[in-house]
């Protein structure tokens, strides 16, 4: 499943590019995630709780980022692996300078398996759409200092 | 499969109920189609159910003020044939008759499928075609929210912890002046809506003096189409209006059908919807 999309950060791209690698912002803009720790350079070890609607699944996986390219774009690459399924997204994420900030605009594939993306197939579109943007609204709010608590849904 | 153990209760009263979702952790039981197939997958592992099906007084249709109000636990079966939702608001009961199949209607409840919020769900569409509010109920209080606030994005509504679909509210259409339809392109093994157009339209001198256009399947959340309500100024506008309705949507795209295709059926379902219900005007 191709994801694509652009998102306005109120933020100059050097800046944007260091809330994107931060993992400490990382873990509190995740929905879900629980716990996010460096294993090594570029690398990181997380645990997310995804919870949407009734449904929920818990994943263990990693973080790696490549290709850095400060503060033109990097590649991101996240898996993660439950008892419901498992999950491996893959994307460039790429850092515009525009007028009022800067403009992230990422491209990638999501490959989710097992039994989610057998019973869910039907919504496995709609619902990375929604935390893809969940994601963006989290870390919107942490550029404008507006929410520093993490907290919400 | 077997689902995880969870505490089950049965309350025999409202006030029972809604004190044992209070604290957040429950799950509400309405109809089962949905919350059932979750849990016997392992997909949803709720602690606690508690299970509406033996709290009285949920299940009424009346009329009340110019709006029908539709208890949470109608199934919708009683709404596709009732004698009064019939005659008082039938994009309703065409809508229902659609849900399905006939087994899954005489279980499934109108608050059970609202709660749900599937995007691709048949009552969303003709709930914005309605005008229709979705009143909610606590231990301790109420409110009553517009459809399109109270659906917030795929399987996500403005419903907090503790909170209960208690009714819906729908606009009553009394003279036979107001056309409608809902035309759905079925996904063959589901049911499930790809696109699904609910429309109601109203004419006066020649033109259209009131249209209202929801779209189910097509975006992750149901949407009110209002450029193509307001494109449609003439019943000769019927491809024009119906050819903007993803104007500006980011289309879902799974299997069965991609975002293009999609978008491209909503806008053959939306003009057949519209062509259909100003046919019908009486």
């Amino acid at each position: 499943m191709k994801v694509a999309g652009e998102y306005l950060l109120a933020a100059a791209p050097d800046r944007a590019y260091d809330l994107l690698q931060d993992p400490e912002v990382l873990a509190r803009c995740m929905p879900g995630c629980d716990h996010l720790a460096r294993t090594g350079p570029d690398e990181y070890e997380m645990r997310m709780k995804m919870v949407i609607s009734s449904i929920q699944g818990l994943f263990a996986g990693k973080v790696s980022i490549a290709d850095q390219d400060r503060p033109a774009g990097f590649r991101l690459v996240v898996e993660g692996n439950g008892k419901v399924g498992f999950m491996r997204g893959d994307g460039l994420l790429t850092l515009v300078p525009q007028p009022g900030g800067t403009e992230v605009r990422y491209e990638g594939e999501v490959r989710v398996g097992g039994m989610i993306a057998g019973v869910g197939q039907r919504l496995l579109d709609t619902t990375a759409k929604m935390i893809i943007k969940r994601f963006f609204s989290k870390l919107a709010a942490q550029v404008d200092g507006a929410s520093s608590s993490g907290a919400g849904a | 499969m077997i689902p995880q153990e969870f505490e089950y209760s049965a309350p025999t009263s409202l006030e029972e109920a809604l004190h044992l979702i209070s604290d957040g952790s429950a799950k509400v039981l309405a109809g089962g189609l949905s919350l059932i197939p979750l849990m016997k997958l392992r997909l949803a592992a709720p602690g606690h159910v508690v299970d509406l099906g033996r709290v009285p007084g949920l299940s009424y249709i009346r009329e009340e003020g110019g709006k029908l109000h539709i208890g949470a636990m109608t199934t919708h079966y009683q709404i596709e044939s009732s004698a009064l939702v019939h005659s008082r608001c039938p994009l309703l009961a065409e809508t229902a008759a659609h849900i399905g199949d006939v087994q899954v209607r005489n279980a499934g409840t109108i608050g059970g499928s609202v709660a749900h919020a599937d995007p691709a769900a048949d009552y969303p569409a003709a709930l914005l075609a309605l005008d229709a509010q979705v009143r909610l109920v606590t231990a301790s209080g109420e409110r009553t929210l517009p459809i399109q606030d109270f659906l917030v994005d795929t399987l996500t509504t403005a419903l907090e912890p503790g909170e209960l679909v208690a009714e819906v509210i729908v606009d009553v259409d009394v003279d036979g002046a107001t056309g409608f339809c809902y035309q759905k392109m079925a996904h063959a093994a589901s049911g499930f809506a790809i696109v699904g157009a609910a429309v109601r339209v109203r004419r006066s001198n020649g033109r259209v003096s009131f249209s209202r256009v929801g779209i189910t399947g097509l975006a992750p959340k149901a949407f009110r189409a209002t450029g193509v309500e307001s494109l449609l100024q003439t019943p000769d506008d019927v491809a024009s209006a119906a050819g903007a309705v993803a104007d500006g949507i980011e289309a879902n795209s799974d299997l069965a059908a991609s975002a293009e295709y999609r978008c491209q059926m909503a806008r053959v379902y939306t003009a057949r919807a519209l062509r259909q219900a100003l046919a019908r005007i009486a």
